[in-house]
């Protein structure tokens, strides 16, 4: 039985045509995919069907305990921007998802530090966003994402905006803490090296379907040195082949 | 060369003495009446005399006593609208006119209504201080309770917020800003409502306080009494501006130059 269970899902803007028009997709239990496609391509709404945020107008998104997609802290989430609150700090962004549940316990605040130690940022919890740079605030979204634990992690791009040497550090980050806790992630990219360094398995979608499913057989854990390698370019030009043609 | 805040705030009380010293000399030199315009040696001498005598002092507290009470009467229900009618579309669709319309009546051509109805006294200037509040803290609420940007509505849908909580705990402090600017506005506003409604309705208080010294060709008290007026004014802005700084200081922008230095590092 499959962790997370996309069946034939379509959704439709009212009087536009599909943004994603049939989707078939499985992930079990700590797989690591990436969802790939240039802008537009209905990636990001997947998504967001995927974390309840939509309802299809046909077909279902099914979770493993039998429940359909529904927002809440058994989802973690992070978005293209950090979107992190101005008027808390570091720790306080962090235990969000826990303080609108509940009231923070000692036991919550440790772990947050704990995440944040993880990440390298244990030195900024008491400071406030705005005195963070860009990767330490999306750093600070990843730890808020991750605070409960979820079973399921759903990114929509969020180290796009991130410079390169930044982005490798916290993709490193991403794929370490959620091995450590055997979080499922499905990642949307339209970066192919991103995909093809962090996903088990990219599913390549064009046109609101996806087109190709890809099994990355890169070695794990993933070191930056993997890049430079000849079979990660040969399976990086292999995925641009397929948009490629997906395209034509 | 930019002068410091502290050059510019001498150079504001220079040019204040620079003014007063100018009026001094007018009135010397040309013997005008105090019945035109009193010196301000002689105005100081008033206030001084009001106050030493306790004259003042009634008429302060009662000034006062009306302005905080139509402030936090005004400005709490003004609050609420404002939330109530961000959060329901439809609340704004059916009440937003008759709100304008009572804002676009000159609320001060009221006060001879408020006192037919209501009596001479506190009630009548209290209701109109409330109705001048009322809207620039609605107006702002609901201006700022808006300005919530997509992507942190979306963040706590995903978190499984409330209503309830992301209203308090993500529109509010968003909007708390544009609310704050809004109470500095009403506070002025307030004052003069204050002033003006007691010109007509009141035994007590500062607006009573320059009728009568019209009545009695006192200009000098009258005088006086601007002074205090203008001096109520530029405190209650100022508890304004420090109420402001006190809670934003979390806010995205910095509000001093150590915060500011430390965001660009």
């Amino acid at each position: 039985m499959a962790f997370l269970d996309i069946e034939q899902v379509v959704f439709t803007y009212a009087g536009r045509s599909p943004v994603v028009n049939g989707v078939d997709w499985r992930m079990q239990a700590g797989d690591f995919h990436c969802l790939l496609g240039r802008s537009g391509c209905g990636k990001t709404t997947l998504l967001q069907l995927a974390a309840g945020l939509l309802r299809p107008q046909s077909g279902r998104i099914v979770l493993s305990g039998g429940e359909l997609a529904a927002p809440g802290p058994q989802l973690g989430f992070m978005f293209q921007a950090p979107t992190l609150l101005d008027w808390h700090r570091v720790l306080g962004n962090v235990l969000l998802p826990v303080s609108l549940q509940r009231k923070p316990t000692p036991q919550d605040e440790a772990r947050a530090l704990q995440l944040l130690r993880q990440l390298g940022l244990a030195a900024h919890a008491h400071d406030y966003p705005r005195q963070l740079s860009g990767g330490q605030q999306s750093r600070v979204a990843l730890a808020r994402a991750l605070i409960l634990e979820p079973p399921l992690l759903l990114l929509d791009e969020p180290f796009a905006a991130l410079d390169a040497i930044t982005r490798a550090e916290l993709q490193d980050d991403l794929l370490r803490t959620c091995r450590e806790l055997g979080t499922t992630v499905l990642f949307v990219t339209h970066d192919i090296n991103e995909a093809v360094y962090l996903g088990d398995r990219i599913a390549l979608m064009q046109g609101g379907r996806i087109v190709d499913d890809i099994a990355i057989t890169l070695p794990a854990p993933r070191t930056q040195a993997l890049r430079h390698g000849p079979a990660f370019n040969e399976i990086c030009a292999r995925v641009r082949a397929c948009m490629d043609r997906a395209s034509a | 060369m930019n002068p410091t805040p502290l050059q510019a705030r001498i150079m504001s009380a220079a040019l204040f003495l620079v003014l007063l010293g100018l009026w001094e000399l007018a009135v010397r030199q040309w013997g005008l009446s105090a019945l035109v315009l009193p010196a301000p040696s002689a105005v100081a001498a008033a206030l001084w005399t009001g106050l030493a005598s306790g004259y003042f002092w009634p008429h302060i507290a009662a000034t006062l006593q009306a302005l905080v009470l139509g402030l936090a009467a005004g400005g709490l229900i003004g609050l609420f609208a404002g939330m109530a009618l961000a959060e329901s579309a439809l609340l704004e669709r059916v009440l937003k006119p008759y709100v304008v319309v009572s804002q676009v009546v000159p609320k001060l051509a009221l006060a001879p209504l408020f006192v037919l109805w209501f009596g001479f006294g506190l009630l009548p200037t209290v209701l109109i201080t409330a109705l001048i509040c009322f809207f620039p803290l609605m107006e702002n609420t609901l201006t700022g309770l808006r300005q919530v940007d997509a992507q942190r509505l979306q963040l706590f849908r995903m978190l499984g917020a409330t209503r309830l909580q992301t209203l308090l705990r993500l529109k509010l402090p968003t909007g708390l800003p544009a609310i704050l600017a809004g109470l500095r506005v009403a506070v002025v506003l307030a004052l003069v409502g204050v002033v003006v409604a007691e010109f007509m309705g009141a035994s007590q208080g500062l607006g009573a306080v320059v009728i009568a010294a019209q009545g009695m060709m006192d200009t000098t008290l009258m005088f006086a009494a601007l002074v205090i007026i203008a001096a109520i004014g530029l405190l209650l802005y100022q508890a304004c501006i420090v109420l402001e700084r006190r809670l934003l200081r979390a806010h995205a922008f910095p509000t001093s130059p150590s915060a500011r230095s430390r965001a660009n590092l």
